[in-house]
């Protein structure tokens, strides 16, 4: 059956990855077809288990590795939806790279690496155990890197991808730390045969861990989430880690549509789900997962409001959708218990849809009218007529736009608004409603900026006198076939819930669920969302497309809230220069060469050893006369006395 | 004659010649006490090997006058070169070794 | 099963006296690749015939040398020594193989190299400290040549340096020996210089001061060999000046005489110093303070070779953490650490002759976008820097997996000031990478070239190997823990830990 063939998941893209970075350039397209097969043979076995498992098995495969560590497939009903979106949506974006990458020299490098890329998230999903997890989760940061300076001549790309490996990295030494952490703890239940390992399970799988949350001591579990925690802010550009994601941008926009969507991004929040059962024993740890994630999601919209790159746009959007992802399952999953994950999951996938489908169109246009700026476009909705359609119907997700109480609307309506009311129920249950809060004024942001992006690129005169035309069919049809995911993958939501609900059962692991009868939300509730997301589509239509008000006094350097949005809250400034080049490198580093130099070779080891070596040499050979009586002089001296001595010594007559 | 009497003019021979080393400034007369005190080594080798009946000392003092030889034949040769170089074998000027 | 040992020890030995001998390059060249790889072949045998499940010498051997002081030539392997002479046989080929091109006095080069191989193989082969002093001395001189003549401007001073400071640090340890050896003596009125005996009488020592002071004396001559925090200052100048080759095996193999020093002699000996506690602390701040030390000191490089110097300061650092640990798996992710770390570095001081060669500079802000002419060069220098910056999937982090989780267990404050250094190091590895490598071209440097096919082969024998052990710790980490876990037996009898 198709579990039989699980590694291969992950195989046939690594061994495309391999065939392309040596062989590509001798194949058409620059061996585009090895990896786009590769990843759709994933999506095949990927589907087929998914066909064969439910609706409630797992399919578990382990092998032993090192130091009592083990390789292993976990593929539970979490893992094999995201298995199937990943790999979907990676084959899209690859089929349309086809196209967009086709002028570029380096495409077998590309396609070679993107493979690699969709391999190793892929790996990511489907481990059984957190140090596999984290192996091909920094595989997941190493491409990144390499994807994000593929074009390592620009200086600004190279910057981008060592900021957001060094960015994530902060987050993974966190996550190693609570892998640390974990493995003691772990380690010292069974030493003290408090627990004990089932056969043939290893010390670090996750069910190994589910199974021992309970005799974990509560502090330590709670530093452990936390830690895991900040693996997640690093990988999915929560605040204050959240830096990276905008300046990934310098990569191709394929790139940056598989890190927004199917892959990596993505991977942060995955690790808050796969580990749940941690968070949920830790409730301290998921309300720091609750501010952060909805803390970030108003934080960078607004940012987004301001960006004047097509791209940079997109990407606050996807931290604050991230954000959005987090705040599900930190208030959700204080509520409703295991049923976070799925709200969580949804929107992670629904959101993969849209916002692959946004990036892939940015794509379109920015091959079309060679800029990222969105003041130099416009007008482009008679050129580009599938593609302003599709980006609409992404917009429009994104906002959440749907009617309420008849269920119809975009794949974001549900998901969305899903994740609002969630933070609603934990604020009347906690009387906490500062999530809540957050998410609500994020969501008309969100509507403000994507809306604003569409109107200014789309509608209006052109403001370039650049010759723009549509893209070629194997670029249009991804954009198609996500488009019709992001309008109707909402309608599989109670599906979706349900499938997810079980996940962690079918592991012998039971959520408690918070006692209370859930309680239909009040009505403004439900239509809060979506009153504030067309609210947001009506203040864009006005400025952007009416030119109903004057912004020039607004967007100026004079305004101290623009210049801190457009600088991005002086992040930059602090992060790279402040903390990166100033502190660690013109503080620490170089007081510790002159330490090396001046203190330690200089007066240690010059003044102090050797100069008192010296001296000392100084002082002896003045002895040296030259004059050989002198030493034949004291040769005799020397024998006599050691006459002397011996006789005192031994005696003798 | 005994031993002792042996040792005794090997000693006086000794010591004369470490006297020499000592108090003489020219680089001949400092050989030839060096011969002096080789000769009464010899001296001591031999006695000891006629007393004690074994040969083995008299092989030493054979190779040692040997030794002996070719020793003062390098040591007049760098003399002569000195003088070549320096106009005097007076030892007290020759100390470019010092420091 | 003949005399392996020796043969592999004897072979390259006739090598370097060939090679001296010779009149071509040519000749030199190819007797050093093949006695090498003869020796290579050797080490393969022997381990495939290794037995990682028993923690006793194998395939000994003893030859009667001298008598009168119970000095013997004894060799034999264990789950210390092995990887590390499978390691010197894989370095010191693909070196020469690397160094293909050497036109300066090529068969005296080809000879020393071939004598360092000789003198690490006996190093961590030898049973008899006798012999092991010795060839722990033979290992400097041909190093202190290959510095000194191939060497850069400041030469002279570099292997001068680099002689005094790991020569003062012989002689302190070989104090130690002779005390270990006059104790030896008083306790059964024999000579002898066997290692494991000198070692098992040393819990004999009455004066607990007295044996502090062997201790601390061997752990002396040990740390300036690694080099530890801060007796390292001799490491990134010898670095700097050395040619490539020496480089390559002063850092791939003669920092490990330093840390398998560690793991054969104090180890052992530490639970029964006279106060084991202290010293463990002190070897773990050492090795915190190298770790942090040397990462720092790597961001404040200008030449790129002094930062790869100072990273295998750092990377040393994680040897003497886990070592003072005292956890079985800490203490062979240690010896791991080592291995890893021999064939990483490699490539690393590789990458830097090759772009010295072609770019007349390793001056990273003189270069430049050097990723453009030099792809092949861009490609495996990359691969290496990110093994050394401990990325999954390669050696080095499976190896500072092991350390860091397990040393939590005894060491958990130091394990965590360790975990800092780990951003740090991912900084000055990328940091260097974007500037020298990446980014626009500098003009100034001309036209540059590739690496020639030999180098290019050479590293990238060196990166399977590392991807190699990296996906596939077992067969070398089975036999290190076997004896890791033997060691440490006495550890916890002695209640040094719990």
């Amino acid at each position: 059956m198709f579990s039989d063939f699980a590694a291969l998941i992950v195989l046939l893209p690594v061994i495309a990855f391999v065939l392309t970075l040596f062989l590509g350039k001798k194949l058409p397209h620059g061996g585009a077809y090895l990896p786009i097969a590769a990843i759709a043979g994933s999506f095949i076995i990927s589907l087929g288990i998914f066909l064969q498992i439910y609706p409630e098995g797992i399919v578990q495969q382990s092998i032993p590795w090192f130091a009592g560590m083990n390789l292993g497939i976990l593929i539970d009903p979490l893992a094999v939806v995201m298995l199937m979106m990943v790999s979907f949506v990676s084959m899209l974006i690859h089929i349309y790279a086809v196209g967009y990458m086709s002028h570029d020299p380096a495409r077998p490098r590309y396609f070679a690496e993107t493979s690699l890329f969709t391999a190793a998230m892929l790996s990511v999903v489907l481990s059984d155990n957190i140090l596999q997890f984290f192996i091909s989760w920094e595989l997941v940061g190493l491409c990144s890197f390499l994807l994000i300076g593929f074009w390592y001549h620009k200086p600004s790309a190279a910057a981008a991808a060592k900021k957001a490996f060094l960015v994530t990295r902060v987050g993974d030494v966190l996550f190693l730390a609570g892998i640390v952490l974990l493995y003691v703890n772990m380690s010292d239940i069974i030493t003290s045969r408090a627990f004990s390992l089932a056969p043939g399970n290893f010390i670090l799988q996750f069910k190994s861990m589910f199974d021992a949350i309970p005799l974990i001591d509560k502090t330590q579990l709670t530093y452990i989430t936390l830690l895991f925690f900040g693996g997640a802010v690093g990988k999915s550009g929560q605040f204050p880690l959240h830096g990276w994601l905008p300046d990934a941008m310098e990569g191709p926009t394929t790139v940056s549509a598989l890190i927004h969507a199917a892959t990596m991004v993505t991977a942060g929040v995955y690790l808050v789900a796969r580990t749940f059962p941690m968070f949920v024993a830790a409730p301290d740890s998921l309300l720091v997962v609750a501010y952060v994630g909805g803390f970030t999601a108003l934080f960078a919209a607004t940012m987004g409001l301001v960006m004047n790159d097509i791209k940079r746009v997109l990407a606050y959007s996807t931290v604050s959708q991230l954000g959005y992802m987090m705040l599900a399952l930190g208030t959700a999953g204080a509520v409703v218990g295991a049923k976070a994950v799925g709200i969580s999951m949804f929107h992670l996938i629904s959101h993969a849809f849209f916002k692959a489908l946004l990036f892939l169109c940015a794509g379109s246009v920015i091959h079309a009218v060679g800029t990222n700026d969105i003041r130099e476009m416009g007008g482009l909705f008679g050129k580009m007529k599938i593609t302003a359609t599709t980006m609409m119907i992404a917009a429009l997700a994104l906002a959440g736009i749907g009617i309420p109480f008849i269920n119809i609307g975009t794949a974001g309506f549900f998901s969305k608004d899903a994740i609002i009311e969630g933070a609603f129920e934990y604020g009347e249950k906690t009387g906490d409603l500062i999530p809540y809060g957050f998410a609500v004024i994020a969501a008309l942001l969100t509507s403000i900026y994507i809306f604003r992006l569409w109107f200014m690129a789309f509608t209006g005169t052109p403001r370039s006198e650049r010759h723009s035309h549509e893209s070629p069919g194997v670029m249009t049809g991804p954009l198609m076939i996500l488009a019709v995911f992001a309008l109707f993958f909402g309608f599989s939501q109670t599906g979706f819930y349900h499938y997810l609900e079980t996940n962690f059962e079918l592991m012998g692991v039971s959520i408690a669920a918070h006692e209370g009868e859930a309680v239909p939300p009040p009505i403004i509730v439900v239509l809060l969302p979506v009153i504030v997301g067309v609210l947001g589509f009506l203040i864009s239509y006005a400025i952007y497309h009416k030119r109903m008000l004057d912004m020039s006094k607004l967007i100026s350097s004079q305004n101290p809230l623009y210049k801190l949005l457009l600088n991005r809250y002086y992040e930059p400034k602090i992060g790279a220069d402040l903390i990166g080049v100033k502190l660690t490198h013109n503080v620490v580093a170089q007081s510790g060469e002159f330490v090396d130099r001046k203190i330690i070779d200089g007066l240690v080891i010059d003044n102090i050893i050797s100069n008192t070596l010296f001296q000392l040499g100084e002082v002896v050979r003045k002895l040296q006369t030259g004059v050989v009586q002198n030493y034949a002089s004291v040769t005799l001296l020397g024998i006599g006395l050691l006459l002397v001595l011996l006789r005192i010594k031994f005696g003798g007559t | 004659m005994s031993l002792y009497t042996y040792l005794l003019i090997s000693a006086i021979i000794f010591v004369i010649g470490a006297y020499g080393i000592i108090t003489q400034r020219s680089g001949i007369k400092i050989l030839m006490c060096i011969e002096l005190m080789l000769n009464s080594a010899n001296l001591n080798l031999v006695a000891f090997s006629s007393f004690n009946g074994n040969a083995t000392g008299q092989v030493f003092a054979i190779f040692s006058i040997a030794i002996a030889a070719a020793e003062a034949a390098i040591g007049f040769a760098i003399l002569v070169a000195l003088f070549r170089v320096r106009d005097t074998i007076n030892l007290d000027n020759i100390n470019i070794l010092r420091w | 099963m003949a005399a392996l040992i020796s043969l592999m020890i004897a072979i390259p030995l006739i090598g370097a006296f060939i090679a001296f001998l010779t009149r071509t390059r040519e000749q030199a060249r190819s007797i050093a690749l093949l006695t090498s790889g003869i020796s290579l072949v050797i080490s393969l045998i022997l381990f495939s015939r290794f037995d990682s499940s028993i923690s006793t010498i194998q395939f000994g051997e003893s030859y009667p040398w001298i008598a009168s002081l119970g000095v013997s030539l004894k060799f034999g392997l264990d789950g210390i020594g092995m990887p590390l002479v499978l390691l010197s046989n894989l370095v010191i080929p693909l070196t020469v193989l690397f160094a293909w091109g050497e036109t300066k006095e090529a068969n005296k080069f080809y000879g020393l190299i071939l004598l360092e191989l000789v003198g690490v193989l006996g190093v961590f082969t030898s049973l008899d400290f006798f012999v092991f002093y010795i060839f722990w001395e033979i290992v400097l001189i041909p190093m202190y040549f290959l510095i000194s003549i191939w060497g850069g401007p400041r030469k002279d001073y570099s292997a001068i340096k680099f002689f005094i400071y790991t020569h003062v640090a012989s002689l302190v340890m070989l104090l130690a020996i002779f005390s270990l050896y006059w104790n030896t003596y008083q306790i059964t009125n024999t000579f002898n210089f066997d290692m494991f005996t000198l070692l098992k009488n040393y819990s004999l020592i009455e004066s607990s001061i007295f044996k502090d002071a062997i201790f601390l004396a061997l752990l002396f001559g040990f740390l300036v060999k690694m080099p530890a925090v801060p007796f390292h200052t001799w490491l990134p100048d010898a670095h700097v000046e050395a040619p490539t080759a020496g480089s390559v095996i002063l850092a791939a193999l003669l920092l490990k005489m330093g840390g398998y020093g560690l793991f054969r002699v104090i180890l052992p000996i530490l639970p029964y110093s006279g106060s084991p506690g202290k010293l463990i602390s002190l070897m773990a701040i050492i090795g915190v303070l190298s770790i942090l030390y040397g990462t720092f000191l790597a961001l404040a490089q200008r030449d790129l070779k002094k930062m790869v110097a100072y990273s295998s300061i750092s990377h040393m650092g994680y040897v003497t953490l886990g070592a003072a640990a005292l956890v079985p798996l800490s203490v062979s992710g240690a010896m791991y650490q080592q291995f890893s770390h021999g064939l990483i570095t490699a490539v690393l001081f590789m990458s830097c002759g090759v772009i010295q060669h072609s770019a007349g500079t390793r001056i990273i802000h003189d270069l430049g976008g050097i990723a453009k002419h030099m792809p092949k060069l861009a490609f495996l220098m990359l691969a290496g820097f990110l093994a050394s910056l401990g990325l999954p999937g390669m050696s080095g982090f499976i190896a500072e997996f092991l350390i860091l989780v397990n040393s939590y267990f005894t060491l958990p404050t130091f394990v965590i000031l360790a975990l800092f250094g780990i951003v740090f190091t991912a900084g000055y590895h990328l940091w260097a990478m974007q500037r020298a490598v990446f980014g626009t071209y500098n003009e100034k440097l001309g036209h540059i070239h590739d690496g020639a096919d030999y180098e290019v082969l050479s590293m990238a024998i060196f990166i399977l190997l590392i991807i190699f052990f990296g996906l596939n710790p077992n067969p070398v980490l089975n036999m290190m823990t076997t004896n890791a876990e033997q060691l440490l037996k006495f550890v916890v009898l002695r209640g040094v830990i719990t």
